[in-house]
């Protein structure tokens, strides 16, 4: 039933106590962290608003394929700021979840379902080298 | 007036002397009154209104005065009475500031929800429908209603004409219809299910608890019911046996569907256990104890918002994957399997029907 990784994954819920659905969390330090550093940074990177189940759902799949993503959850405070600057580091609107790969924007949890049922998400993650098998 | 008990309790031997032991205090305050005719008359207006104001005293005052002359002993019981009687009374007083406050929460509550309720009705104009609708008793969460009444007359409708389609499919598949007509029945019953997701949407805007419960469909079908409908990875194994024969690249790439299926199902049931634990922890969170505490209340419900989303990428997926298994197979074989499909749900109906009827052993 739990995902691959689904030891190492209780063990960090157990340590980290807030379940983000497994991945690498990253945090927002103020204005100085560079989101384009960490969008151009890490092969996967999910931003979401903190305790957002859709996120989870994201982080859940994304790891189920045996991809690590890094993912930054977002204080409702700082959340127009980050959509703001991430919005211009895509050039175009953005939506929590939003999930980057490669360095681009790649969508949201409707457009990795999607993807993934037509069997065009794992190689593109792979292209991306987040997946190696 | 208010008497302190004790300073009553010592002028009981001096009851019929009270009100003069009183006029005198307030005969100091008319000290400043130089005109001594006067002061007769207030005095008298003065005893006349202690003697009013004071109810329950004066009354106890003459009563005590009687009684002082019939029992002289048990002064202690008296105070012991009227204390008694104070904490009784303060305790009542107590109880009912409790009621009524809690009555104020619950009313709160009851504004909150009717107020919800009244922006989801606004939402759904458009959705009523008019005609063999008892409009008498609905009030205000008559538009919720409405907008499931109308679903669920939509859904008959819907029902009706899959059970249509099936009909047709299955002469057409006997009748050896060439590819392009068969490509229409495929098409039109692809849109058929697409047209359900649709509806499902909105009517889970109304009341996502409706769609939820699956209360529109059959008791069977509820028991294979996930998130708000059926499971795509378990349709593909009822379905796929139906189909043959497949090739080995649409062997390939119907496992490959399964699996990612399979993999989207346990994301989206691990973001639902995640918003049940959201919702608990918000509902339980603060003071217990208190009564219902609407903040926690009204903060849970803003999260339960999320199950709207969920109902939506359930469906998404569904759609998805019928897409999707309508590329890999050819015509005949995707009309095969909508037939399938149809007959399969079908039969799930009549089970239910079955055992609604069949005699059960006395308890």
């Amino acid at each position: 039933m739990a995902a691959a990784g689904g030891v190492r994954s209780r063990l960090h819920n157990f340590l980290e106590g807030a379940d983000i659905g497994g991945g690498r969390r990253l945090v927002i330090t103020g204005c100085k962290t560079s989101l384009k550093k960490l969008v151009v940074e890490n092969a996967v990177i999910v931003f979401g608003r903190r305790g957002c189940c859709m996120c989870h759902v994201v982080n859940r799949l994304l790891l189920g394929l045996g991809v690590n993503p890094a993912v930054c959850e977002v204080d409702e405070e700082k959340e127009e700021a980050v959509l703001n600057e991430l919005s211009i580091v895509n050039g175009g609107g953005i939506q929590f979840p939003a999930v980057f790969v490669g360095g681009k924007l790649f969508g949201g949890l409707d457009r990795v379902m999607s993807t993934h049922i037509t069997g065009e998400l794992v190689p593109i993650l792979k292209e991306a080298g987040a997946l190696w098998l | 007036m208010d008497f302190p008990s004790t300073q009553f309790v010592s002028s009981q031997t001096m009851a019929t002397y009270e009100p003069i032991h009183q006029i005198g205090m307030w005969g100091e305050n008319f000290k400043s009154i130089s005109n001594p005719n006067i002061s007769a008359s207030v005095i008298v207006d003065v005893v006349n209104k202690l003697e009013n104001e004071s109810e329950t005293t004066s009354h106890e005052m003459l009563a005590s005065s009687s009684k002082h002359d019939q029992e002289a002993s048990k002064p202690f019981d008296k105070i012991q009475r009227r204390l008694a009687q104070n904490r009784e009374a303060a305790r009542k007083s107590r109880l009912r500031k409790k009621a009524y406050v809690q009555q104020l929460e619950n009313s709160r509550l009851k504004l909150i929800q009717l107020e919800q309720e009244l922006e989801r009705s606004r939402q759904q104009q458009g959705l009523y429908v008019g005609g063999g609708l008892d409009t008498g008793h609905l009030g205000i969460s008559g538009a919720v209603n409405s907008g499931i009444a109308a679903f669920e007359l939509g859904y008959e409708r819907w029902m009706e004409e899959r059970n249509k389609q099936i009909c047709e499919l299955r002469s057409a598949l006997n009748a050896q219809i060439s590819d392009i007509e068969l490509r229409i029945l495929v098409e039109s019953g692809m849109s058929h299910y697409f047209e359900l997701f649709r509806m499902k949407s909105s009517v889970a805007k109304a009341d996502v608890f409706y769609v939820m419960s699956g209360k529109w469909k059959t008791s069977a079908e509820r028991f294979f019911s996930w998130i708000g409908g059926f499971r795509p990875s378990e349709l593909l194994k009822v379905l796929v046996p139906q189909i043959d024969p497949l090739t080995d690249q649409q062997i390939l790439d119907v496992c490959n569907l399964k699996q990612s299926c399979q993999q989207a199902e346990d994301a989206l049931s691990q973001g639902m256990e995640k918003l049940r634990e959201t919702v608990s922890a918000t509902l339980a969170s603060d003071q217990m104890g208190q009564g219902i505490y609407v903040p926690q209340v009204a903060m849970a419900m803003e999260k339960l918002e999320a199950l709207v989303r969920f109902v939506n990428q359930a469906d998404h997926l569904r759609q998805q994957t019928l897409q999707q298994m309508s590329y890999i197979l050819t015509t005949r074989q995707a009309a095969r399997g909508l037939l399938a499909l149809g007959e399969y749900i079908q039969r799930l109906q009549a089970l239910s029907t079955l055992w609604a009827n069949h005699p059960r052993k006395p308890a």
